[in-house]
């Protein structure tokens, strides 16, 4: 009977080039996801760079510190606040649940998610050192390039898979974004992408540490560096990255939903209260 | 087209389904089939267990008892093949606001191994004139209508329509109505919920009503609660000339006063008119304000559900 009339599904390999593409005409048309991941990093680069006192540091010129530290505000932004903030509202505004109904792989949706994160953190990192060399003097350090490649993709992947993970744990629209630069900020303050932290007190090194973002930011950091001869992330930086990431996707795996409404244990009867209510733009 | 599917298996199977919530059964051990080509309509109050019944169908919840099979297989487990198959029109939103009517219909084409050609499709629901426009340009109806649309692009064999009409105005419910049953001609099998009366007189060929989780008749939209035969209300006022003497067929209730309207409920409304008529001929009269009326679908469903309720607080 299930094979009565077979119909052979559409490649894997197209559905998730679709995806890729879907989500990233989606962020183009949505003011909010294009600030956040490119122009609100290269704000931020201006304005730093003109505002900071332009005293070294470790040794090198603040434009040559200050690039790579705004491409890993880059991939926050991208990677992390705006997966959160579109994902969670797919799944509220019913997208999610949608999209369930129809023969899309759950994989071949998040391989979009993540696969657009890249092209724009990659477009938004290629805006950043292409304006910090323009103006500010900064120089690539090419024979480091290949480590600073790595560690942004490491970077990208790392922050989509906990962003997607986060996702979970947001009940509803209004939450997502207080929740996602909630925890990025202050993440990114003591982790080395605003301010170099050249004499951080020993407890706030420590918190740092046991989260992603330090190593990441200072291996994209250190990539900048001429000195740098080798791969600079310690072994114990990876160690915290890939563990991060190993978490995120079991709590994906484990708790990823695509209706809307609170996660299941706090559901009442039949449909939520959301469910059952009209979105805001139907009659 | 239906008579030629008629022997085959169902399209939809439902034995003893079950859905609890916590400790409320929402469904409670609701069987049904739908034939293939058929629009079968589960009509039903809010609460009634309609959405959970449907949404158990469509793969986007879990049972906790009883058996399930659409195109023979089980929506439960989730299956790349049945989604292939089906088409899922849900209660509400879900589309990309700013994605334009054809890039979304597109998009969801694009999911399919043998979809519908997608400007034909647009066509079909009434978008054409609406094709470069974004999703939250539009209208409440023309949203329903891409609703459909992005359902159908599919290709589907079975279709699900969760309340397809509700919050509709007059004009847009009689639009999406024609649509729902053009898909009759193209031999799809259509399972719909509403609590609509004349939608589902209109547009179904069965219904299920349900009530507090249970599906409590089946019938034709014309036959349901016995509609067809029984309940049948006759009502004529006498001419003065007989005024005094007492029609056949009876007992007749008569309001008060000499001109006072006769009255019948009478599960045999053919044998009693045949009387009736046959009195008034041989007398030479006509009988002013001769009435037969059926009771609506309106009174045959609330006393369905009304009844159901009663019955059903008992079971539990």
């Amino acid at each position: 009977m299930a094979t009565e009339i077979a119909r052979r599904s559409r490649p894997p390999v197209l559905l998730a080039i679709g995806q890729v593409r879907y989500q990233l005409v989606l962020l183009l048309r949505s003011p909010l996801g294009f600030f956040l991941s490119v122009v609100f990093p290269l704000l931020l680069l201006v304005c730093l760079k003109v505002i900071t006192p332009s005293h070294p540091v470790g040794g090198l010129p603040y434009a040559q510190w200050v690039t790579p530290a705004m491409c890993a505000f880059c991939l926050l932004n991208a990677c992390y606040v705006t997966v959160i903030t579109s994902m969670v509202l797919a799944r509220e505004e019913g997208t999610l649940k949608r999209l369930r109904g129809t023969p899309l792989p759950a994989w071949a949706y998040l391989a979009g998610r993540s696969g657009s994160a890249l092209v724009t953190s990659v477009i938004a990192c290629g805006v950043i050192i292409a304006t910090g060399a323009a103006f500010f003097g900064v120089s690539i350090v090419w024979h480091a390039f290949g480590y600073f490649a790595a560690a942004t993709l490491l970077g990208i992947a790392c922050f989509f898979l906990i962003g997607a993970a986060v996702t979970t744990v947001v009940p509803k629209t209004d939450t997502a974004l207080p929740i996602a630069f909630g925890t990025m900020l202050p993440l990114a303050f003591i982790s080395g992408v605003f301010f170099p932290l050249s004499h951080p007190s020993a407890w706030l090194h420590d918190l740092a540490s046991a989260f992603p973002v330090a190593p990441i930011a200072q291996a994209m950091e250190d990539c900048f560096n001429p000195a740098t001869q080798s791969w600079p992330m310690p072994a114990s930086g990876l160690l915290v990255v890939l563990g991060w990431s190993a978490a995120a996707i079991a709590v994906i795996a484990l708790a990823f939903r695509w209706e809307p409404g609170p996660a299941p244990a706090a559901r009442g009867l039949g449909r939520s209260p959301r469910i059952a209510g009209r979105p805001r733009h139907w009659p | 087209m239906k008579e030629r599917l008629a022997g085959q298996v169902p399209a939809i199977v439902v034995e003893g389904l079950r859905k609890d919530y916590g400790t409320v059964r929402a469904v409670d051990g609701v069987s049904f089939q739908v034939r293939r080509g058929e629009i079968y309509a589960l009509l039903g109050p809010n609460g009634a267990g309609k959405t959970s019944t449907v949404e158990i169908l469509e793969g986007h919840r879990r049972r906790t008892g009883g058996s399930v099979r659409v195109l023979g297989f089980d929506p439960g487990a989730g299956d790349r093949h049945f989604r292939e198959r089906v088409g899922i029109v849900l209660q509400s939103g879900g589309m990309d606001a700013e994605l334009t009517v054809r890039e979304m219909v597109s998009l969801f084409a694009g999911f399919y191994a043998r979809p519908r050609d997608v400007a034909e499709t647009i066509e079909q629901v009434g978008l054409a004139a609406k094709r470069r426009a974004r999703v939250r340009t539009l209208s409440g109806g023309q949203a329903r209508r891409l609703d459909l649309a992005l359902a159908l692009v599919g290709n589907p064999e079975v279709l699900f329509l969760d309340e397809p009409t509700t919050g509709f105005d007059p004009n847009a419910r009689r639009e999406a109505w024609g649509m729902i049953a053009g898909l009759r001609r193209s031999g799809t099998t259509v399972l719909l919920t509403s609590h609509y009366l004349d939608e589902v007189q209109l547009l179904a060929d069965r219904v299920g009503v349900m009530s507090h989780g249970q599906l409590v008749e089946e019938a034709t939209p014309d036959a349901l609660g016995g509609r067809d035969v029984s309940g049948t209300v006759i009502s004529f006022r006498l001419p003065a000339r007989l005024r005094g003497s007492e029609p056949p067929a009876g007992p007749w209730d008569q309001a008060a006063g000499p001109a006072g309207e006769f009255t019948m409920h009478t599960d045999e409304p053919t044998r009693v008119l045949l009387a009736l008529t046959q009195w008034a001929c041989a007398h030479h009269v006509e009988l002013p304000g001769l009435t037969v009326t059926r009771p609506s679908l309106e009174d045959v469903y609330l006393r369905i559900t009304g009844q159901a309720g009663i019955g059903a607080g008992d079971g539990h």
